[in-house]
C-alpha cells in the first residue's frame, strides 16, 4: 500500500509528521510539569515533604468544593443577586505567580458559577476572560473553551450549556493537574473556590440569614479540615504556610461549631420509574448568633486578604 | 521509508489517545444532559479491565463531600464500546445508599436520586456488571435545596 504513494509527496508527508509531533511534544511540555517561568513555587514544594500520598490526596481532594453549590442554594434559598459579593476582575494583571494565579483562578471560577447561576450574561464575559488569562498562566488553558464559552454567554437561552462547559472545563483543570503531579496547584483552586463560596454565603447571611444558610455555614467546618489537611503538605513554601495561618484563624472559629449526628435508616422509593433514596441520618449543626458573627467577619477579612495579595 | 513508520506509528497512537479523549467528552456531555432538568456538578469517567474468575468485579472508588438539605442525582453511562455494563452505587461508610442496579428484582436505572440529609463524606463506586471489562461515566447532579 505504501509503495503507491508518489515519492514526491512523501518527503513532504514526512516534513508535516515531522511538525506535527514537535509541536505535539512542545505543547505536551508546557502542559506538563510546574517548572513554568511564572512559578514562584520550588519544585520542593511538589514531592518532598508529602505526608500522605499521591492516591489518597486525590481521594481527599475530589468535590471537595463546586464552584455552583453554594450558588446554587443561595439563589434556591430566593435571594437577589448583587456585584457586591464578586471578586473585581481588574486585578488580573497583577496575579504574576503561579501560586496567585491557581488561587484566584478557583476564586473567578466560584464567581462564574454565582453569576452564571443568575443569569447575568453581560458579566460573564469578564470572568471568562479572566480565567482564560489565569488558566493559561498556569498551563490548563487548554481544557477551557474560551471561544465556545464567549458565544453561549452571549446568549440566555444557554445558560444549561454555559453551565455546563463553565464546570466540566474547570473539573478537567483539576483532573490535568492532579494527574501531572501538580496538586499543589489543585490544592489552590479548589481553596480559591472555597473561600469565595463561604465569603458568598456569609455575606448573604448578614443580609437575608436563614437557617439553612446558617446550618451550611456551619459545617463548612468539614471541609476545612479536609482543606487544611491537603495545604499541610505544602507548608515548607511560605506562601502555603502563609495561607494555612489565615485558614488556621477561622478553624480556630469553627472548633467550637458542633456536628451531630441523628441515625436512621435509608429508604428507596420507586415511583413512576424513577428510584429516589431517602437519607434519615441527619447532621444538626449546632452554631450560635455570636460563632456566626465572627465567622463572617473573620472570613470577609481573611478572604479580602486573598484577593488582595 | 524506514523512518516513516515508526512515526506514522506514533502519529496514529497520538491521534488515537485524541479520539478517545473526545468519545469519553462526548459521553460525558451525552450522559449530564440525560441526567435531565439537573446542574452538572461532578463526573467519574471510568474505565475497567475484566475480574478474574471468581474475584470481586473490579470497582472505581470516588470520595465526595455531599451537604445536608440537597437532592443529589447520581447517572451512569456506559460506552457504546463497553464490553460491560456499567453499575453506579453510592456509599456511607459501608452502608449501600443507592444503586443504579438493583440486584433483588434485576432492575436498572438510567439515575437514582438522594435526598442527603447528613454533610459528610460518601463514596461512589462504579464496576461493570459481571465483572466485565467496560468503560462509562458517572455524573452527579444539583437537583434542587430540600
Amino acid at each position: 500500500m505504501l509503495n503507491k504513494i508518489n515519492p514526491w509527496i512523501m518527503p513532504k508527508v514526512i516534513v508535516y509528521l515531522l511538525i506535527i509531533l514537535a509541536v505535539a511534544a512542545g505543547s505536551c511540555k508546557s502542559g506538563g510539569q510546574g517548572k513554568d517561568a511564572g512559578s514562584e513555587i520550588p519544585d520542593s514544594v511538589l514531592n518532598e515533604g508529602i505526608e500522605i500520598s499521591e492516591d489518597v490526596m486525590q481521594d481527599i481532594v475530589q468535590n471537595i468544593s463546586s464552584p455552583v453549590e453554594m450558588a446554587a442554594m443561595i439563589k434556591d434559598l430566593g435571594v437577589p443577586y448583587s456585584n457586591r459579593y464578586i471578586s473585581p476582575t481588574d486585578r488580573v494583571g497583577n496575579l504574576t505567580t503561579s501560586y496567585q494565579q491557581a488561587l484566584n483562578l478557583g476564586i473567578y471560577a466560584a464567581d462564574l458559577g454565582y453569576l452564571n447561576m443568575y443569569n447575568k450574561t453581560s458579566a460573564v464575559i469578564d470572568y471568562l476572560t479572566s480565567i482564560k488569562t489565569l488558566s493559561d498562566a498556569i498551563k490548563v488553558g487548554q481544557f477551557f473553551d474560551f471561544t465556545t464559552l464567549k458565544r453561549l454567554a452571549t446568549n440566555s437561552k444557554n445558560l444549561d450549556s454555559l453551565m455546563y462547559i463553565s464546570v466540566h472545563s474547570f473539573n478537567e483543570m483539576d483532573k490535568y493537574l492532579h494527574s501531572n503531579n501538580r496538586t499543589n496547584l489543585s490544592a489552590l483552586m479548589v481553596t480559591g473556590v472555597w473561600i469565595e463560596g463561604l465569603y458568598l454565603g456569609t455575606q448573604v447571611y448578614k443580609v437575608t440569614p436563614s437557617q439553612q444558610l446558617a446550618e451550611r455555614i456551619g459545617e463548612q467546618k468539614l471541609t476545612l479540615d479536609q482543606l487544611m489537611l491537603i495545604l499541610e503538605n505544602y507548608k515548607k513554601d511560605k506562601q502555603y504556610a502563609k495561607l494555612l495561618d489565615e485558614l488556621q484563624l477561622l478553624k480556630e472559629l469553627f472548633k467550637s461549631v458542633n456536628i451531630r449526628i441523628e441515625k436512621g435508616e435509608p429508604e428507596m422509593i420507586e415511583e413512576n420509574g424513577m428510584l429516589t433514596i431517602v437519607q434519615h441520618d441527619k447532621s444538626i449543626v449546632e452554631i450560635s448568633p455570636e460563632q456566626l458573627s465572627s465567622i463572617i467577619a473573620t472570613t470577609e477579612q481573611v478572604r479580602n486578604r486573598l484577593i488582595s495579595l | 521509508m524506514k523512518i516513516f513508520l515508526p512515526i506514522l506509528a506514533l502519529f496514529t497512537f497520538a491521534l488515537s489517545d485524541l479520539i478517545q479523549a473526545q468519545d469519553v467528552s462526548q459521553l460525558t456531555a451525552q450522559c449530564a444532559a440525560n441526567a435531565g432538568d439537573v446542574m452538572y456538578l461532578k463526573d467519574f469517567v471510568v474505565k475497567l479491565d475484566q475480574g478474574t474468575p471468581g474475584g470481586a468485579p473490579p470497582t472505581a472508588r470516588f470520595a465526595l463531600l455531599l451537604s445536608k438539605n440537597v437532592v443529589y442525582r447520581f447517572s451512569i453511562c456506559s460506552a457504546p464500546s463497553s464490553d460491560g455494563e456499567a453499575v453506579l452505587q453510592l456509599f456511607d461508610m459501608n452502608t449501600l445508599l443507592g444503586s443504579t442496579f438493583i440486584s433483588a428484582t434485576g432492575k436498572d436505572f438510567p439515575f437514582f436520586d438522594f435526598k442527603c440529609q447528613k454533610t459528610g463524606v460518601y463514596h461512589v463506586f462504579i464496576s461493570f456488571k459481571e465483572g466485565k471489562a467496560g468503560e462509562g461515566v458517572g455524573i452527579m447532579s444539583y437537583v434542587k435545596k430540600l
